[in-house]
């Protein structure tokens, strides 16, 4: 999934954080712990949950999101065959169990038939055909159709070149859906719990066209409705009484607040009117751990902040010795704990994944000092000096102050390390994409994050030709490795897979990584049943109000 | 006055019409476009989302295409909003704007005229450099710090009022947001009020008065204070427009769903109907309010000749 873009200027304009972090400077001893909090242990009678939004969803409708916010809304207005539990764990969704083939090309999943539309319609396999064919339908202009590529025929029909007819996916009845692969996909039951493969309620979508999304003729399948909608402003949902598992959902409303000024969500937070947060700005860490304690809540995700090369051009191309002398050259724990604490240093692509061995680079277990003199001698093989020193730009999307900061640190440790003389340029988001799209920036901004938790969502942006391939990266033993994957029925040998093309692109120092992602929220104590996840998933249907007085 | 208005309204169609081929041009002539993500498109998607934005037409058959709906006064459908329409959000948002900027303005109108009137009685006083220092701060003091201290002290610290969101009809909801947007107003207000007060009081009429021996409050109220209005009427034509349209920074503190926030949010996005939308709209209120002034102008100078 792409990292959405935020209204930054914005943002930056009204970095505010300075403002409520001096009012911190005495707030913070009495407050600790919330002082005028007192919690009870049985759920509040008024179940009403109120969060906040980074930015606001591009779309209600499920296939056509590509956005972190939107996700987090579709996941309380829809479900897709599998879901996930209050910890982020793949479970059962509208398909109550399913079988896969020997060879793992044929999948059929067995729907529960209490399953219902919020119009109480009963929700059916020709459902899913219908809104996954419309997914890698091109006149859709779904951008998540490409995610579909295990599909059989997903492809082809994406790129234009069959009939959305003739993808692999069929209702045997009502209640059983089979789905036909390319091959082996053993992340398969994470991916149908995607957004992008949510069923889509036929009649509606036929009907209204676009405006199908609006609250007056939006039909879903998830545990809440949609009842309001203002644009940029707030999202409303109320508990939806014909979700198949409505009885153990217990809030009774919840509205989404769109901020995308991040300390105004906090001081919403603060004054009581939110209890939930998407996030909070990186420069209010400190301040907010002393005042709130244990509302600050953050934990690994999904995602990876590093740095692309141009492999198409000079200074990068065919220069192993001056890439690998810049990943070398960054103390990344000193300076990602300075800046962003509660954020992990990345040394290779893959976060922490149950199960992956992540590849260690052998240069990590070197010292400090040597590391850096190996990273010297690098720079100086480049045919680089002090006396001719590497000058090139660094291309970042503005992103506000916190960001800016951090790659002038990196810029800053190649400059004291190596003596390259690296600028931080930043660009309008749509400016760097496109200039990034046209192979013009020799070194830029790259974050990912994972679509579901599995090293193909992260090393296929390395593949040859792939579209989200920024650098350019051509390696033909890399792609064999990933091709092979690809066929391998063996979860384990899979993985092996993986980790050998991730070392790959670690020797060949494809990428400088920096950090990996987590997620940051405020949390008030008396808002239970939900748990940290690397997928930063949490479906307002496990989550209940407790008791409390005062806020 | 009837030709005079006529006049008016037509001079003000080429002028639209400037605004909406120039802002048509620079935003085309941005790097970037609509659709571009951080996830590359696959090209038949690309191209099926060109057809349907009508992206693929020559630009001059784009800028028709919208000079024809824009006749209509359809500003066409959000790119970045998929399934919403720029007059739908305009007619979602401009009220709130103009509730909290009307707001604002009349509570400014109130303040600095007041407290500016009072200065210019007072000329040299400490009454008189005390509240012009307020009103300097106040001019000064940007926005976007005001506003979070206002948050932070009435709605995070006192609880007394919302610390943001919009409920229509709500008036604690109005009550940070207006304060906030009024006191620069209300600072340059009270300065310009001060500055042609004190010109009409030591004109040659306003001696004469005193010479007949009028009373000095009949002196103010009947003859010193109309005049003095006229610069007031010329800042206030485009501080009207301008409130109408929604302050950016009042938007994102208090988390209010106007408008004034796309000024930004839209161009970035390059949700190109959607600036267009917003940037005509206002185009088309600085040109009425300018009318409205010139107006005013007529009624409080008796000098003026609208023709």
């Amino acid at each position: 999934m792409n990292v959405p873009a935020r209204p930054a200027a914005l943002a930056a304009a009204l970095s505010l954080g300075w403002l409520t972090g001096c009012s911190g400077a005495h707030a913070s001893a009495q407050t600790a712990t919330p002082g005028n909090l007192s919690l009870g242990s049985a759920p509040a009678r008024e179940q009403v949950l109120a969060r906040t939004l980074d930015d606001e969803p591009h779309s209600l409708d499920p296939l056509l999101a590509v956005d972190v916010p939107a996700q987090r809304v579709l996941d309380d207005l829809y479900e897709g065959l599998t879901t996930v539990d209050a910890y982020g764990r793949t479970v059962p969704g509208v398909a109550s169990s399913w079988q896969q083939s020997a060879d793992g090309l044929t999948w059929t999943f067995h729907l529960r038939p209490e399953a219902r539309w919020s119009n109480g319609a009963p929700v059916t396999a020709q459902d899913f055909v219908f809104s996954w064919r419309r997914v890698v339908d091109p006149h859709t202009g779904a951008q998540a159709a490409q995610s579909l590529a295990p599909i059989k025929n997903a492809q082809q029909i994406a790129a234009g070149e069959a009939d959305p007819r003739t993808l692999g996916v069929e209702a045997l009845d009502a209640h059983t859906l089979r789905v036909h692969l390319v091959g082996p996909t053993p992340f398969l039951l994470d991916l149908v719990s995607q957004e992008y493969l949510y069923p889509e309620y036929a009649p509606v979508v036929l009907r209204y066209g676009d405006a199908w999304t609006t609250p007056a003729h939006l039909v879903g399948n998830g545990a809440f409705r949609l009842v309001e909608r203002v644009i940029d402003n707030r999202i409303v949902l109320e508990r939806n009484p014909r979700y198949w598992d409505a009885a153990h959902v217990r809030l009774q409303r919840v509205v989404y607040y769109v901020l995308p000024d991040r300390s105004t969500q906090v001081q919403r937070f603060l004054a009581g009117d939110v209890q939930w947060t998407d996030s909070f700005a990186a420069n209010e860490y400190a301040y907010l751990k002393a005042r709130l304690g244990s509302q600050v809540v953050s934990s690994p995700y999904l995602g990876i902040y590093k740095v692309d090369f141009n492999f198409d051009l000079p200074p990068f191309r065919d220069n192993w010795p001056l890439r690998e002398a810049l990943v070398l050259a960054i103390d990344r724990a000193p300076l990602v704990h300075a800046m962003r604490p509660f954020y992990e240093p990345a040394y290779t692509l893959m976060p922490p994944l149950p199960g992956y061995a992540v590849p260690v680079p052998a240069w990590t277990h070197l010292s400090t000092a040597a590391r850096h003199a190996l990273a010297r001698e690098l720079y100086h093989r480049a045919g680089y000096s002090d006396a001719d020193p590497l000058r090139v730009d660094l291309d970042t999307s503005v992103q506000g102050a916190d960001e800016r900061h951090f790659y002038e640190a990196v810029a800053a440790s190649w400059r004291a390390v190596l003596g390259a003389d690296v600028h931080v340029d930043e660009r309008e988001f749509k400016v760097l994409i496109q200039e990034r799209e046209l192979h013009k920036l020799a070194l830029m901004h790259g974050a990912w994050i994972g679509d579901y938790p599995d090293p193909y969502t992260f090393l296929q942006t390395f593949y040859r030709g792939n579209s989200n391939n920024n650098g350019d990266y051509s390696n033909a033993a890399f792609d064999a490795l990933i091709d092979q994957a690809g066929q391998e029925h063996d979860p384990a040998r899979r993985y092996q897979l993986f980790e050998q093309a991730e070392a790959m692109l670690d020797a060949d120092a494809a990428y400088v990584p920096l950090y990996y992602y987590a997620t940051r929220h405020l949390v008030k104590p008396f808002l239970r049943g939900w748990h940290s996840n690397i997928m930063d998933r949490n479906l307002s249907r496990y989550m209940v109000v407790l008791e409390h007085q005062g806020s | 006055m009837g030709r005079y208005l006529l006049r008016r309204l037509l001079v003000a169609i080429p002028t639209l019409l400037l605004i909406t081929t120039l802002g048509f041009a620079l935003l085309h002539a941005a790097p970037g476009g609509p659709f571009d993500s951080d996830k590359r498109m696959l090209p038949a998607i690309q191209r099926a989302i060109e057809a349907r934005y009508h992206l693929h037409e020559p630009l001059w058959r784009q800028y028709v295409r919208y000079l024809g709906d824009l006749a209509h006064g359809d500003f066409g459908p959000s790119f970045q909003y998929r399934g919403t329409s720029v007059n739908q959000i305009i007619a979602q948002g401009l009220p709130v704007d103009a509730t909290v900027g009307l707001s604002a303005l009349a509570l400014a109108l109130l303040l600095g005229g007041s407290i500016g009137v009072s200065a210019a009685l007072r000329e040299n006083s400490a009454w008189d450099f005390g509240s012009m220092a307020i009103a300097a701060v106040g001019i000064a003091l940007p926005l976007f710090v005001v506003a979070p201290l206002l948050v932070l002290i009435f709605a995070v610290t006192l609880h007394w009022l919302p610390a943001g969101d919009w409920v229509a009809g709500s008036p604690s909801h109005l009550v940070l947001p207006a304060i906030a947007l009024a006191l620069p107003y209300a600072g340059y207000i009270a300065r310009l009020m001060r500055g042609s007060t004190l010109e009409v009081l030591n004109s040659s009429f306003i001696r004469t008065a005193h010479a007949k021996g009028l009373p000095a409050t009949r002196i103010l109220w009947r003859h010193a204070l109309r005049p003095a209005l006229t610069p007031l009427v010329s800042y206030l034509g485009p501080a009207f427009a301008g409130v109408l349209t929604g302050s950016i920074v009042v938007e994102t503190v208090f988390g209010l769903p106007g408008i004034g926030r796309f000024f930004i949010t839209a161009a970035q996005n390059r949700d190109y109907t959607l600036v267009m939308g917003i940037t005509v709209l206002y185009g088309a209120l600085i040109i009425l309010c300018n009318l409205l002034a010139d107006l005013c102008y007529a009624w409080i100078d008796p000098r003026v000749r609208l023709s």
